[in-house]
């Protein structure tokens, strides 16, 4: 880790986070995962929630690209992994992709929050669907509806 | 505890690694606004390499984090370097730690501008800046003055 990184870290205003949206396999059917098309990019925002500033980094909707995330790693203090219920198929994919993440040294003290995307959708996985398939893949405890989950649940209403 | 001159010599060494301290954040203005130009060559040569790349919307491109993470460890390369080169047995891990232990004074301008160093947004903005200045989009304020005589 280099100095800056360190200063960046230590000086770091208390009141303020850095959370890190990504989208497992949500790559568009019959497109190469492996091209990296120039459009494609990543949007950060900044809200203000009860005296909190949240920097929300969302890197890139269509496409998996673990390679990419790890420029984005640093510095994050909350990982929210924004999971499809819709897509049954590939739920254990998905939850194999996790854990894999999860092994990532900088994202160590980092909070998880599992989002269970697309619950509007008839069919869709049920929260502890995908909490179960998660913890079984990831050997990490979820808690439903923690303090930071309702916290970001008011957030991106 | 019962032996004075045991506190004494801590407290001599103390000051002595604030000493070190001092200085190194000494050097490190020098490097970034002293009259080196090193440091703002390389923020030049970053500038004009890139600047076509940066559009002022939004969404951001997958390279301006590629472009970002080489700027930030040039900039950290060429303080390590200059600081070694300064500051006899610098040690980069004992400045980390020590930067680590003092989270209260980090508070000066020096400070400040390396902060600034490592934001995203203000890296991005310093490019659209660069741009805009490019393309002529700033506004030339001496051009809007008129000197006409008074008859």
């Amino acid at each position: 880790m280099g100095f800056l990184t360190v200063l960046k870290k230590t000086k770091q205003k208390e009141k303020e986070m850095r959370l890190l949206m990504l989208y497992p396999l949500s790559n568009w059917y019959g497109e190469d995962i492996n091209e990296i098309s120039p459009t494609l990019g990543f949007n950060i925002k900044t809200l203000e929630h009860r005296g909190f500033k949240l920097n929300i980094w969302d890197v890139g909707g269509q496409k998996s690209l673990r390679s990419y995330w790890r420029n984005y790693f640093e510095s994050t203090d909350g990982l929210i992994w924004v999971v499809d219920s819709a897509d049954k198929r590939r739920l254990e994919d998905c939850a194999r992709e996790l854990h894999e993440l999860l092994q990532e040294e900088r994202l160590a003290g980092a909070t998880l929050l599992v989002f269970a995307n697309k619950q509007d959708i008839e069919g869709a996985l049920t929260p502890e669907d995908i909490k179960n398939v998660s913890e079984k893949a990831t050997k990490v405890k979820l808690n439903k509806q923690s303090k930071f989950q309702v916290l970001l649940n008011e957030v991106s209403n | 505890m019962e032996d004075e001159s045991c506190d004494e010599g801590f407290t001599l060494s103390n000051s002595e690694l604030e000493n070190r301290f001092h200085q190194i954040i000494g050097s490190i203005e020098d490097i970034l606004i002293g009259e080196d130009v090193e440091f703002s060559n390389l923020q030049l040569h970053f500038l004009e390499k890139y600047w076509m790349e940066f559009e002022d919307v939004d969404e951001n491109k997958f390279i301006y984090m590629d472009i970002f993470q080489e700027y930030t460890q040039s900039i950290e390369a060429l303080l390590e370097n200059k600081l070694a080169a300064c500051i006899p047995d610098f040690d980069m891990h004992q400045f980390i730690s020590d930067l680590m232990s003092r989270k209260e004074e980090l508070d000066g301008e020096v400070f400040e501008m390396l902060f600034t160093l490592t934001d995203f947004n203000e890296f991005k903005e310093m490019f659209l800046d660069y741009r805009a200045r490019k393309e002529g989009r700033v506004q030339d304020l001496s051009q809007s003055i008129f000197i006409t005589s008074f008859k």
